[in-house]
């Protein structure tokens, strides 16, 4: 792959074919809707490592199907899969499972279309997900959860460097046998860089800064982080592809715990692979 | 009234107005282009588009082999059967040069102009 990459570096890249930005970013979404009739199945992996104290490692994998129906739209929907492996931590019970976790959909409205003369591109996307097994915790719960995003990139130079802008509103409510039902929301927003090394081969790094409340409003602040990483996007082949990504938390701060990092809400550390299949 | 009720009332709304905003742009008078493809290029290599106006694009394949007319700019892609013809359309178009190509064949590019 890398005798590839250089083997192409000395190519002119206004030669190459545009590309589709989606998810050459990492964490961060790119504008890209797909093309109208296209249809891809993808398999797409999040995991997130490391609390406080003890063992923590959760995944949650998404059985995706979307497709694009115009030339604005591109819908998605799927099932999740979630796996937890805690062992040893103050706060969380140990559990070793593996479990079906739900079900989501995604709406995307690209809003702001990029020309040859206009590098900026907008896409607004809402995705609802139903949860019956708590992401962080892995106890079974119903979570209902409604993030909104507004995801933009710019094409700093023609076919080779790229630039992605997230803006992110998730609020959720989760029902819990024992505790009723807890509201909170996360709100933040990432920038990201990507290079084009080769036709089917980009290099990237990318920043997010999350906050976290205890209320859908924003009313109630309860510590924020910034997790920044790596991203590598591969093209196999006209037809398939596969995006990673790891982020690490670099700063974060929990109100009323003077410990750095902010592990409640979120991790040390969280990765993603994503293997997707057009026809 | 539940979560999901909730979710599906402000989704089903906001999906038919997402849709509903596509319709002026089709409504339009379209202008009308068309592409020959032979011996593995496409002829002419550019063509031209009026700005502000959805576009039929005409591709016939001459050739004894199919061909992906396909275009990341334009968001379209079809299949176009050997020796036969296709018609893509396309939305209102800003000025710009939106490229195409063959995606079973990586040296038959064009480009359509919108001037």
């Amino acid at each position: 792959m890398l005798c590839g990459a250089g083997a192409t570096r000395a190519e002119d890249a206004s030669s190459w074919r545009e590309i589709e930005t989606k998810y050459i970013f990492g964490f961060t979404t790119g504008s890209g809707i797909g093309l109208e009739g296209e249809k891809e199945f993808t398999v797409d992996s999040v995991g997130r490592f490391g609390k406080r104290d003890g063992h923590y490692a959760a995944t949650e994998t998404k059985y995706e199907f979307e497709f694009t129906p115009s030339q604005f739209v591109q819908i998605e929907f799927g099932a999740l899969g979630s796996t937890h492996n805690i062992g040893g931590m103050t706060d969380l019970d140990g559990r070793n499972q593996a479990a079906f976790a739900g079900g989501f959909a995604e709406f995307r409205y690209l809003a702001v279309e990029r020309t040859s003369n206009n590098p900026l591109s907008v896409t607004l996307a809402i995705e609802p997900t139903v949860r019956l097994i708590d992401e962080t915790s892995g106890v079974r719960v119903r979570n209902y959860e409604f993030e909104t995003t507004v995801n933009a990139d710019f094409e700093l130079l023609k076919n080779r460097l790229y630039a992605g802008l997230n803006l992110l509103y998730e609020p959720e409510a989760t029902r819990t046998a024992t505790d009723g039902t807890l509201r909170e929301a996360k709100f933040g927003g990432s920038a990201a860089l990507a290079v084009r090394l080769a036709p089917n081969f980009l290099l990237g790094g990318e920043v997010w800064y999350l906050r976290h409340y205890d209320s859908p409003t924003l009313s109630d602040f309860t510590g924020d982080a910034v997790m920044a990483g790596p991203t590598l996007y591969v093209q196999f082949t006209r037809k398939m592809f596969m995006t990673a990504a790891w982020n690490a938390q670099v700063w974060g701060r929990e109100v009323g715990n003077s410990s750095p990092l902010n592990l409640s809400e979120f991790q040390r550390h969280r990765a993603r692979l994503k293997f997707a299949y057009e026809f | 009234m539940s979560a999901a009720t909730m979710i599906m009332r402000t989704l089903i709304p906001a999906a038919v107005g997402a849709i509903a905003l596509l319709q002026p742009a089709w409504a339009e008078p379209a202008a009308e282009v068309r592409v020959t493809y032979s011996n593995g290029q496409f002829q002419p290599g550019v063509v031209s588009a009026p700005v502000d106006k959805p576009v039929v694009i005409h591709v016939r394949n001459l050739d004894a082999k199919a061909l992906e007319f396909e275009s990341t700019s334009l968001r379209v892609e079809k299949v176009v059967a050997a020796q036969s013809e296709v018609i893509v359309n396309v939305r209102a178009l800003k000025p710009g040069r939106y490229e195409f190509y063959d995606d079973f064949n990586d040296k038959a590019r064009g480009a359509l102009v919108v001037e």
